[in-house]
């Protein structure tokens, strides 16, 4: 019987656990999360809950410290669990990215003076228009569950944006994915429209990532591995099938940029921001960009840098439609929510532009882009939570007129962020654009730079409108209250907005950290 | 060369015959007794065409529980089979990790019993 | 390391805060405001003084420090004589224009210390602008001066403010953004030539001396682009009518008299010494604008039934005499179109505010409306005159100077361009001279003045006709413009020995040799 003794005797990984602990922190509080929610009782869950997910960041901020802080100044990164993850400079940097912003998510998801209970269904089995549902509307409870899926979500990006091959990848972006279709539609008002975001997300998210699974298979066939660094190794031979690798570069960028919401594949994008529970949106908006161009890089720059003749063409053209969707449609739109949308499909244009210029410039500008605009995502989300009426939040825009009259702070701070996201100086959304159209225009990438600018241009238009009609309109006399939020949203607005200036005045700190090192593989 | 394959080859063999063998046998061993559940899909208890009017067509909700439920520790057998087979070659190691893996969907289990979701009703 | 610059930039700044904070108390911000701007005043004769023209150094008073050493961006101000007349224009409307809108009705609900809070707060983007000698430091002040002056129209404008804001800061911010690339370019070339790439302008003008011709014109583009916008040059003018018109008056004093002037500074000192190749290659398509310029605005300010659009057009023939003095390459030219900015400066700033003058008594921007005024204003009608005559560069009056100068500086390089432009001071005379005319000459008459009248038979009476003459603020406020208007008529000196030298080294920078000194040796 020589078939048995072809199974060698298995020899475990080498396992770096300290640069790793980040992620075992998250997931290891995720499912005591879970337990949580099995075996306390409903009103206490909250304040458990609330306080296991702070401990959580706590702690996984600390031990990425300690392992950040640990490391000599000339190592660049290490490769653990056999190669299949890495924790190099960028990563290091999109995992504090990730649980900062994170961590600004939770507070506003924790955010219970808003609404309420919550900004999330009391009971979500409840059928949507019923009395019931009007009932739980009104209750103070909320489905606690989304507190171990966030941390489960986090803990997907955070392993996804380290992911050495393409496999690890793949589990990773369905760990992060599979919580955010559920969390969409745990709104608590509103309910089927937020419960069509969750099945449309879900559907399309589906697609995508049967696209991604598809290109990895191609590739797979191509190359004779999953891992990026070998991809990158059969790349460099010229007797494979050019077929294999650039379908399967193609449905795997795909599924990539759907996750991104780069458009053309953003048709998601407006539907789910807009049906999502707010402060979900800000976590997706803020944490799903950053974990899909930390994705992005990391394949393009380590695994088809060598053939980026061939494909930069499409992915410019792919970065053009982007910024011009989400320019001209956002133009058009009437809630601010699906607004911030449309702006995030065009914001991911211009990241797109930074994480096709395969430079060090290209990578640190990326990454500081993405830290820049997550921390105005999450602000811009919170203030969008606080105008409400008696139905919940009064996103359309009519209704925000003469907002500067009843609030002249809160529009202060919605006005700043907004020129934040149009890229007016002295706010981090400029220093972003800066950082990312140079280093294009230092890799030949000028005429998309030029579309670029010309799209900021047209984008600005629909900031400036909500400015409008916040300052230079008379409000309506049934317009809606600013609720005074609490700590939480509170702390999250804050922070949102005081990273937005500091990093707007004085990035060099931010620049030289995320311009710190390369992937390694 | 392709020697290693041999017992798939057998084992593919064995399993066609089995079916063949359980098709062609059963209308001549097994029993008959006519009733309405036999004439159902699946004869399982479950009416395939719901009723026009009763519940609107709908199934219960709580098969699907049941239904994810049990996918859910088929996989987890699925895992533990190759793990049985090789223990003594995986070590400490492999005993560790699929204890974790066992205790993670034990979470899932517990949330799952505590939660009510294995109540019919 | 000098400290007048910075202390006239944070001066306004602090003052633009404190005022900010009186709200409620109009009388108290008024004079808080006015305080500021005298003190400003006073630090901008300090800087006057402590400016020596002769030294020979490109840039005085200057101070720098690191500000995001990655991009080699400093925070860096200095100033040539060009910017010092710059910078002590605006100090000197200051004052005018807080005294002229000291009394000036509000739209309802706003209150008057959000307003000069404004004004201060835009004089310190503008000194900004004009003392920066970073290229990304200027680019930073060149957008954020937009966003007061977009509040100061969009909130205490005319009736169609809202419509005027947006088109005057979406034009500016597209061209503001075109011009981004350029800054983007020039730091990448230097980049590539230095190693490290740096945005210091006096760097960047050794750098850029040799870089192909290809690359200057496409750099040059980018930032002619944005002041052509800023300077109004036609066709990119149409912002302008609309944001004069609407703004109200004080900050239309500031728009026309100060803030335009970014373009044709921008001109001079970025467009010619960076980019000295492409200067004289597209010279000529920059003079055909110009005196298209000067034509085309004198034509349709002929046209004008609306007097703030009529000043706003006359501004556009005065911005084309400019250019063409900028871009005639000589001396005498070019000392000629500072100045004419300087006189442009108080000459349209005087205009607009006998312009708001009149209309605060009518209630009416239509010239239909009035008629026959001096009769019941013989003061204010007298220094619309002046105002008129200081436009329509009689001589005796400052605008005189500065028009002859640039005329006969141009003349020997471009005496086609010359001898066409002379055809807008013919029709200056006209346009001036019929308002005039219409306004305050024959018979009492309009329905602006008319309806003001207690009752029939009252309104050609000047004790009862309910028409004012000038009270001694308005006098106030003219006065030391009338005085500039004769003084700088006839003596013009101490202003041009500050700014030929930095004349003449921006020839030299740009290469070209001086027609007017070669006659003379």
């Amino acid at each position: 019987m020589t078939f048995l003794a072809q199974v060698e005797l298995i020899k475990p990984p080498e396992i770096e656990y300290s640069a790793i602990a980040p992620v075992l922190i998250v997931l290891g509080a995720a499912c005591v999360s879970v337990l949580f929610e099995a075996f306390l009782p409903k009103h206490q869950r909250w304040a458990a809950q609330v306080v296991l997910t702070m401990l959580t960041f706590i702690g996984a901020g600390t031990a990425l410290g300690l392992y950040a802080g640990a490391e000599t100044t000339t190592a660049q990164g290490i490769t653990t669990l056999s190669g299949a993850v890495a924790v190099d400079r960028p990563v290091i940097f999109l995992w504090v990215t990730l649980l900062l912003l994170g961590f600004g998510s939770i507070l506003l998801i924790a955010d219970r003076s808003v609404e309420p209970g919550g900004a999330f269904v009391a009971d979500a089995a409840v059928r949507p228009g019923t009395v019931q549902d009007r009932a739980q509307a009104t209750r103070t409870g909320m489905q606690t569950e989304v507190f171990p899926l966030t941390l489960f979500a986090l803990a997907g990006m955070m392993v996804f944006v380290a992911a050495n091959d393409l496999l690890t990848m793949f589990i990773a972006l369905e760990v992060l994915s599979l919580p955010l279709y559920l969390m969409c539609g745990l709104a608590r008002r509103r309910r089927l429209l937020s419960q069509e975001a969750a099945v449309k997300y879900f559907l399309l998210g589906a697609f995508a990532s049967a696209f991604f699974l598809y290109g990895l298979a191609l590739l797979y066939g191509y190359a004779g591995s999953v891992k990026l660094a070998d991809i990158a190794t059969a790349t460099a031979g010229s007797d494979k099938s050019d077929t294999l690798l650039f379908a399967g570069f193609g449905l795997l960028v795909v599924g990539l940029l759907f996750k991104a919401s780069v458009g053309p594949f953003h048709a998601w994008t407006p539907d789910v921001y807009q049906g999502a529970p707010t402060p979900i949106t800000a976590f997706m908006a803020a944490c799903t960009k950053v974990a899909a161009f930390g994705g992005i890089l990391r394949v393009l720059t380590v695994a088809f840098e060598r053939t980026n003749w061939e494909w930069r063409g499409v992915l410019w053209g792919v970065a053009v439609a982007s910024m011009v969707i989400g320019a001209v449609l956002g133009l058009t739109q009437t809630d601010v929510k699906r607004m911030v949308a449309y702006s995030s499909v065009a914001h991911a244009g211009f990241l797109l532009i930074g994480s096709i210029s395969l430079t060090e410039q290209g990578l640190s500008g990326t990454l500081f882009y993405l830290l820049a605009y997550g921390f105005t995502t999450i602000a811009v989300f919170g203030v969008i939570s606080l105008v409400r009426n008696a139905d919940g939040e009064a996103t359309h825009l009519s209704q925000w007129a003469g907002l500067a009259k009843r609030s002249p702070v809160l529009a202060g701070v919605f006005t700043f962020l907004l020129l934040a996201l149009a890229g007016i100086p002295l706010t981090s959304g400029f220093v972003g654009k800066f950082v990312v159209f140079a280093a294009a225009i230092q890799d030949g990438l000028a005429p998309l730079v030029v579309v670029a600018l010309v799209a900021s241009a047209v984008a600005a238009f629909f900031y400036l409108r909500v400015i409008v009609l916040m300052y230079f309109s008379e409000p309506a006399p049934d317009g809606p209250t600013v609720t005074v939020p609490g700590a939480f949203t509170t702390i999250a607005i804050t922070v949102g907005a005081a990273v937005t200036l500091v990093l707007g005045v004085w990035p060099s700190f931010a620049l030289d950290w995320a311009g710190a090192g390369g992937f390694i593989f | 060369m392709l020697q290693p394959y041999l017992p798939l080859v057998f084992m593919f063999l064995l399993a066609g015959a089995f079916a063949l063998f359980s098709v062609t046998a059963a209308p001549y061993i097994g029993p008959r007794r006519y009733n309405r559940a036999k004439l159902d899909a699946y004869e399982c208890g479950i009416e395939p065409s719901p009723a026009p009017i009763v519940g609107g067509g709908r199934m219960p909700v709580a098969y699907y529980l049941t239904a994810m439920l049990f996918i859910l520790f088929d996989i987890e057998m699925v895992f533990l089979y190759p793990f049985a087979v090789s223990a003594d070659k995986l070590g400490l190691f492999g005993l560790v990790e699929i204890a974790l893996f066992v205790a993670t969907v034990g979470f899932a289990y517990a949330y799952v019993w505590r939660r009510g979701g294995l109540d019919w009703n | 390391m000098s400290w007048t610059l910075i202390a006239l930039l944070l001066l306004p700044l602090v003052g633009s805060l404190v005022v900010a904070f009186l709200k409620g108390n109009d009388r108290t911000a008024k004079l808080v405001a006015l305080g500021f701007s005298l003190v400003e005043l006073a630090l901008a004769v300090v800087a006057w003084v402590a400016y020596d023209p002769s030294s020979g150094a490109r840039l005085q008073l200057t101070s720098s420090v690191d500000w995001i050493p990655t991009f080699g961006v400093h925070l860096s101000f200095g100033v040539d004589g060009i910017a010092l007349v710059m910078i002590a224009l605006i100090a000197f409307l200051m004052p005018v224009v807080i005294g002229g809108a000291w009394s000036d009705k509000l739209p309802e609900g706003r209150s008057a210390s959000g307003f000069f809070s404004l004004l201060l707060a835009m004089q310190t983007g503008m000194v900004g602008v004009f003392a920066a000698t970073d290229v990304f430091l200027f680019y930073v002040f060149f957008e954020a001066v937009l966003v007061p002056m977009y509040f100061l129209i969009g909130r205490f404008g005319g009736p169609n403010r809202q419509y005027a804001a947006m088109k005057f800061f979406l034009y500016s911010l597209l061209g503001g953004l075109i011009m981004l690339a350029s800054v983007i370019g020039l730091y990448v070339t230097s980049a590539d030539k230095l190693g490290q790439g740096t945005l210091d302008w006096a760097t960047l003008v050794t750098v850029m001396k040799d870089a192909p011709t290809s690359t200057q014109i496409w750099l040059f583009l980018g930032f002619f682009i944005a002041f052509a916008i800023k300077a109004p040059l036609v066709p990119l003018h149409t912002w302008l009518p609309d944001a004069g018109a609407e703004a109200p008056v004080g900050a239309g004093v500031l728009l026309v008299g100060v803030l335009d002037k970014i373009g044709t500074f921008g001109f001079l000192r970025y467009c010619l010494p960076l980019f000295p190749a492409a200067s004289k290659q597209l010279a000529p398509l920059v003079l055909v604008l110009a005196v298209v310029g000067i034509i085309y605005g004198s034509l349709l300010a002929v046209g004008q039934t609306d007097m703030k659009r009529f000043v706003a057009y006359t501004s556009i023939a005065h911005f084309g005499f400019i250019a063409l003095g900028i871009f005639a390459f000589s001396s005498q030219a070019g000392a000629g179109s500072v100045l004419y900015m300087v006189n442009h400066g108080i000459s349209t700033g005087m205009l607009f505010l006998v312009v708001g003058m009149v209309m605060s008594r009518g209630g009416s921007r239509l010239i239909q409306d009035y008629g026959g005024m001096a009769k019941l204003t013989p003061v204010l009608g007298g220094l619309f005159f002046v105002a008129g005559l200081s436009s329509l560069a009689l001589p005796g009056t400052n605008s005189f100077v500065s028009e002859f100068l640039v005329l006969i500086g141009s003349y020997p390089n471009q005496p086609v361009f010359t001898i066409i432009s002379t055809v807008g001071m013919v029709l200056a005379a006209l346009y001036v001279l019929w308002v005039y005319q219409r306004v305050f000459q024959g018979p009492v008459r309009g329905t602006a003045l008319l309806n003001v009248a207690a009752g029939p038979g009252t309104a050609t009476d000047p004790e009862r006709s309910g028409i004012k003459d000038l009270n001694r603020r308005e006098i106030a406020v003219l006065a030391p413009l009338v005085a500039l208007v004769l003084v700088l008529g006839f003596y013009p000196k101490p202003v041009l020995d500050v700014i030929s030298p930095s004349i003449g080294a921006t020839l030299s920078e740009v290469g070209v040799t001086d027609p007017v000194a070669q006659e003379g040796k």
